[in-house]
């Protein structure tokens, strides 16, 4: 099991994954808005989407869980 | 002598604090409104009053209309300025806050309203006998879209109708890239960043500059330019460095663009504090290019080379007085100002977090606006604009040399900041001698970039 966290804090701009879907290591998962500039996060893993744990217009912070994935 | 006005000042940050202190030096007491995220802010404490919107999320707070709405009854405000951003160009919000009683320091609602349509804008810049960029004077369908071309050429730019700062523009150079994923992309992302998919085009021109004219005009149909502001430094259409006067300018050329932009408010029936944009051709021909129907962050190169208090002529407009101006004014020195943004100078990630210390440089020449101090958070929800620093000199390379001195001193720590990048531009050779237009900096990016150590 991996999990992407947020590298910095923002607001949820989209989520770009659903679950079940595959997706490969440096895949963006979500996009956030800082400071009105989109950040794209990216999946350092390969795996399997198991659970998106924040939706659009979330406040997230440094190290809040965005995704978890089944590592392939 | 205190005045019986009460001014709600519907925003945060430099463009408060900056309005709090003209209603102070004008004898109007002063409402700030604050989100989680600006408990003790400057602006805050800064007032004679304070009320809380709600959490962080700009939507929830700076953004809320109906809670903004609360806060004027609750604190029974008189007038409300809504500074630039958030809910500034608004119609929704100038007519809520209308039908309240209370005086909106702005053009008037439905005004307002009809330009918020680029198209409309446009329309009515040929009407009112000002060039405008070749391209459509209403929204096009994907169908239109070859026909136009036709007409006019490569390269377009095919933009939302309802839009601003770049978002959802298009830069389509040749057939081969005109595809209907490129038009359908445009429309997605107009639907979602302005709530409309309607998109126009507009031919792209030749390294152009972008200079506008800052206008006032009151209730009595008096119309004032009160000087140019050359805008041409830009990172992907946003603006990092703007001055006045123009470097390029004639005389003769200043009093035709004043003459247009005056033709213009005029022509809508404008009334506030208003900027009329221009794009100027590598040819010397000038273009209509939108209206701002707010007081503009680069306000203050102005108010330097005028010596007039932008949000004072505001005010008093909105308190229905007539302009104390009797003709236009033209710049006298040269003023220049770089905005500081909370980010990386090398590669432009934004950068939150908390002010460590801050101390300026002593120096009578440069004016600082900002709501900076040390413990202060600069915050992931807002905008990266954390100050704005404008020098002025009897003419342009000693207000340069004065804003390089002043960066080179100026202490903000604990958020990274542009400054490096602002004062590579600033020593660049082009900027010394005004060589540039709006894609230069894009254009030096993308070749090797600046020297920033």
């Amino acid at each position: 099991m991996a999990e992407v966290v947020a590298p910095i804090p923002g607001l949820v701009a989209r989520v770009t994954v659903k679950v079940g879907e595959t997706i490969k290591a440096g895949d963006t998962v979500v996009v956030l808005n800082v400071m009105k500039t989109e950040v794209n996060v990216q999946s350092d893993t390969a795996g399997v989407v198991r659970e998106v744990r924040v939706k659009e217009w979330d406040e997230v912070d440094i190290g809040t869980v965005l995704v978890v994935l089944d590592e392939k | 002598m205190t005045s019986p006005y009460k001014v709600l000042i519907a925003n945060r940050g430099e463009i408060a604090v900056r309005v709090i202190k003209t209603c102070r030096k004008m004898g109007l007491r002063t409402v700030a409104v604050y989100s989680d995220a600006d408990v003790g802010a400057l602006h805050v404490r800064l007032a004679d009053e304070s009320f809380h919107l709600g959490p962080a999320n700009p939507l929830k707070s700076y953004l809320n209309i109906e809670r903004l709405c609360e806060a004027i009854e609750r604190t029974k405000a008189d007038l409300v300025h809504p500074g630039y951003g958030f809910l500034a160009e608004n119609a929704e919000f100038a007519r809520a806050v209308t039908r309240l009683g209370v005086r909106w320091v702005g053009p008037p609602a439905d005004v307002m309203e009809k330009l918020a349509s680029k198209t409309y804008s446009r329309k009515m810049a040929r009407e009112a006998g000002l060039p405008i960029i070749p391209g459509t004077l209403e929204p096009v369908s994907e169908q239109q879209l070859e026909q136009v071309v036709n007409q006019i050429g490569f390269p377009i730019l095919i933009k939302p109708d309802r839009g601003g700062g770049g978002k959802g523009t298009k830069l389509i150079r040749s057939h081969a890239e005109l595809n209907s994923e490129i038009f359908r992309s445009a429309a997605r992302e107009a639907q979602y960043g302005f709530g409309r998919p309607d998109l126009y085009v507009e031919k792209l021109l030749d390294q152009p500059r972008h200079i506008e004219v800052q206008i006032l005009a009151d209730e009595f149909g008096n119309v004032y330019a009160l000087g140019e502001r050359e805008c041409t430094i830009q990172r992907r259409y946003q603006k990092i460095i703007e001055e006045a006067p123009s470097p390029v300018i004639s005389e003769e050329s200043r009093r035709y663009i004043y003459d247009l932009a005056k033709r213009y408010a005029e022509k809508v029936g404008y009334v506030n504090a208003g900027t009329v944009e221009m794009l100027r051709d590598s040819s010397g021909q000038f273009y209509f290019l939108e209206i701002n129907k707010r007081i503009q962050v680069e306000h203050p190169v102005t108010e330097l080379t005028t010596g007039i208090d932008i949000v004072e002529l505001q005010l008093r407009v909105a308190l229905g007085e007539e302009l104390p101006l009797k003709t236009d004014m033209k710049p006298v020195g040269h003023a220049i100002e770089c905005r500081i943004y909370a980010e990386d100078p090398k590669n432009f990630m934004p950068s939150p977090g908390r002010i460590t210390e801050f101390s300026q440089p002593l120096d009578g020449s440069v004016r600082l606006d900002h709501a900076l101090e040390a413990g202060a958070v600069i915050s992931p929800y807002y905008d990266p604009l954390i100050a704005k620093a404008i020098s002025y000199g009897e003419n342009r390379e000693e207000s340069r040399k004065r804003m390089v001195d002043y960066l080179q001193k100026l202490k903000i720590d604990g958020v990274k900041t542009n400054i490096p990048f602002l004062l590579a531009i600033l020593e660049s050779d082009n900027f010394r001698v005004g060589d540039f237009y709006t894609n230069w900096v894009n254009d030096v990016l993308e070749n090797g970039g600046f020297p920033i150590p």
